[in-house]
């Protein structure tokens, strides 16, 4: 019951360009996609199901083609299609290269990407849909199976963007989303999906990403014989209660001894001990009064931040494995980090700048960006303008190169001033400041 | 060195069961379909585990004509599954397949915890023994209320008001074969689909009320018509 079109067919996309299929790729609950030539190139045609293939949808794909991507994240409908002999339309938008694999392959842990890898993908997937969501538009169905990337560098891209439209429509919304990712108000039937719903959906893909599991499903669960339908909809809709609610220990994360399956919570626990108390917090806000009241849910913008301030978190133990950095227990007196999670040993933190705000652990391969150095943070760790570096000669020192174009006033911890232009680079030593230019730091140890 | 603590979603056991009739009317070219069917089905099947994070899927199948038997009693994980040809001949004891599910449904002998059960029952016509008896006592253990049934009709002479029965939810429809080729397709869609909304649903869709079940079923794809006097029909 597969393949509406057939290799070699010819469909017409809404320009009037023919549209040649090469190959059928897969099929999904609302249609089919297929591999197109679409005026020389390769692209990747949805097919709907002549159920699927409404006047409702033709309108919305119309708008979203006529819109234009919100950023190039996004493989988004680029034309419709026709044809003469089939009945329904389609769509055609880029085609997914084959280093993006599915959040999935992720919590399958059949991929393993590096911590920084991970928290970049997160950045990645909270700023498009900042980018979709200040458009005016929501996307209404954030789950595993519509997100991709690239494990080698966390970069990633959306798919079935079809199920897009403007925020708050009143017409019929085709999909209320994935029954794991529905916020509690969509799983008790009370709203259709908006962008209030997509920030919950969000949450819980992040908390997936972090904590490996779902973070609603935890003692609950374990009661449950046969999980369907009316399970989740108690679960995730009429009972929800977070696994690490502070105020409620009625489905608490268990841990293996107490549930060898897993299933209730057990990775989850072993993840979020390892997260500083910024993250943890933010998670908590999430699915505690965020959970009962969509108008605090944390936003985007909140997300930004905490996972921004994540990214800088990140050090790695003299066994070489990341850890992180809480400066909640640095400034509480008599508290001692944790130990690292692999060699169960006492970490040793690196040397760290504080810029403002932002306090960064100075990694053998760290390095700073302008998103560091200004108040108006944007999040992007493309182009660095430092960067941890050896002393040529003498292994034992450490410095921070300037990669910027500006020359760096450097007060050294002796008091002394001291230029750096670019290209140069000044030695790490606790209670050197730094003039950026745009911002000043600190380096502490 | 590691760089994460490592872990993967727990995943909850999936029971799927093909119940098949092996009477005498299935002898010939109908059972050899089928075999192939089911043969064609197992790919799919693993694509389905493969994709879903949450689920292990373990296959049986019971085979009935006179009487009923497990042809394959040993719950198999979908990977290492093998199907092996069925042949047909004797009557239609479908009450007795039922009554042996029902067995295999009860609490003790059913996992803790798991994904709804997917039982897909093929038959080509009218059963010959008590099939609302044995269907009494399926949906009278709790494993098999809440399983997902899914039948398919292979040709006129199945009895579509027993198959709708079974599956006891007016909106699903049994699935009819009207041919051998059309046999293929539907086994494969009634080895999938189910097994994917049982185990990991997809996006929901608005106004689905699935006549009040507990797995949310996607209807099949309409059977291709011809658009033009032209088109291969």
């Amino acid at each position: 019951m597969n393949e509406l079109l057939s290799p070699n067919q010819v469909v017409k996309s809404g320009t009037g360009q023919p549209c040649k299929v090469i190959k059928f790729l897969g099929s999904g609950g609302q249609g089919e996609v297929y591999k197109v030539d679409w005026g020389g190139s390769e692209f990747a045609l949805k097919w709907y199901y002549q159920q699927n293939a409404t006047p409702e949808q033709r309108e919305m794909l119309q708008r979203l083609v006529s819109e234009g991507k919100p950023n190039d994240k996004f493989l988004w409908p680029e034309d419709l299609a026709f044809a003469d002999q089939v009945p329904g339309f389609g769509y055609i938008m880029r085609l997914r290269p084959p280093e993006y694999k599915s959040l999935n392959d992720l919590v399958a842990g059949k991929i393993q990407p590096t911590y920084i890898a991970l928290i970049v993908a997160a950045l990645e997937l909270v700023k498009a849909f900042r980018s979709l969501h200040i458009k005016g538009l929501a996307y209404r169905d954030i789950s595993f199976g519509n997100a991709f990337f690239n494990p080698a560098t966390g970069d990633v891209l959306i798919c079935d963007n079809d199920n897009v439209a403007t925020n708050r429509t009143t017409k019929p919304c085709g999909v209320l989303g994935t029954p794991d990712f529905m916020a509690p108000e969509i799983v008790r039937g009370e709203v259709q999906p908006t962008n209030k719903t997509d920030l919950h959906s969000l949450s819980v893909l992040l908390f997936y990403i972090f904590c490996f599991g779902h973070p609603l499903m935890g003692r609950k669960v374990s009661n449950i014989r046969c999980w369907d339908t009316p399970a989740r909809t108690r679960i995730f809709g009429t009972e929800p209660v977070f696994i690490f609610d502070p105020g409620d220990r009625s489905n608490e994360a268990l841990d293996k001894q107490r549930d060898p399956t897993g299933e209730a919570g057990g990775w989850a626990l072993v993840y979020w001990q390892l997260y500083p108390k910024f993250l943890r917090d933010t998670f908590t806000k999430s699915f505690t009064v965020g959970l009962r009241d969509p108008d605090r849910r944390v936003t985007e913008l909140e997300w930004l931040n905490t996972l921004a301030a994540l990214r800088d978190a990140v050090f790695k133990c003299v066994c070489g494995s990341p850890n992180f950095y809480d400066p909640e227990v640095a400034k509480t007196p008599g508290a001692h980090p944790a130990l690292c999670w692999h060699c169960k040993k006492a970490v040793k933190h690196p040397f760290r700048i504080r810029i403002g705000k932002a306090l960064v652990m100075l990694n053998a391969d760290s390095m700073l960006y302008p998103h560091h150095m200004a108040d108006a943070r944007d999040y992007d760790f493309s182009t660095p303008v430092a960067q941890v570096t050896r002393h040529p000669t003498d292994p034992n020192i450490w410095g921070l190169k300037n990669l910027s174009g500006a020359k760096w006033v450097v007060t050294l911890p002796n008091g002394k001033l001291k230029d750096v232009e670019p290209g140069r680079s000044v030695p790490l030593a606790e209670n050197t400041r730094i003039a950026f230019g745009r911002a000043d730091g600190e380096i502490r140890y | 060195m590691p760089e994460r603590p490592g872990g993967s979603l727990a995943k909850r056991p999936l029971q799927f069961i093909w119940i098949v009739d092996c009477s005498g009317s299935m002898q010939g070219r109908k059972i050899e379909s089928l075999n192939l069917a089911i043969r064609e089905s197992i790919k799919p099947m693993q694509d389905v585990a493969d994709e879903n994070p949450n689920a292990e899927i373990f296959i049986r199948v019971v085979k009935f004509s006179d009487g009923a038997q497990w042809h394959i009693s040993e719950p198999t994980e979908v990977h290492a599954f093998k199907w092996s040809d069925l042949d047909a001949g004797g009557m239609t004891d479908m009450g007795k397949a039922l009554t042996m599910l029902a067995d295999a449904m009860k609490v003790e002998t059913m996992p803790q915890r798991g994904l709804p059960p997917v039982l897909v029952l093929i038959s080509d016509g009218q059963p010959t023994d008590d099939f609302k008896g044995g269907l009494k006592t399926l949906m009278a253990q709790p494993w098999g209320l809440k399983a997902v049934r899914i039948s398919v009709a292979i040709g006129e002479d199945a009895d579509l008001d027993v198959l709708q029965e079974f599956i006891g939810n007016p909106e699903i429809k049994p699935l009819v074969a009207s041919n051998v080729q059309d046999l293929v397709k539907k086994i494969k869609w009634a080895s999938t689909v189910p097994l994917k909304a049982a185990s990991n649903p997809a996006s929901r869709p608005q106004g689905a009320t699935n006549g009040g079940s507990n797995v949310q079923i996607p209807a099949p794809p309409a059977d291709a018509k011809p658009t033009s006097p032209a088109d291969v029909f």
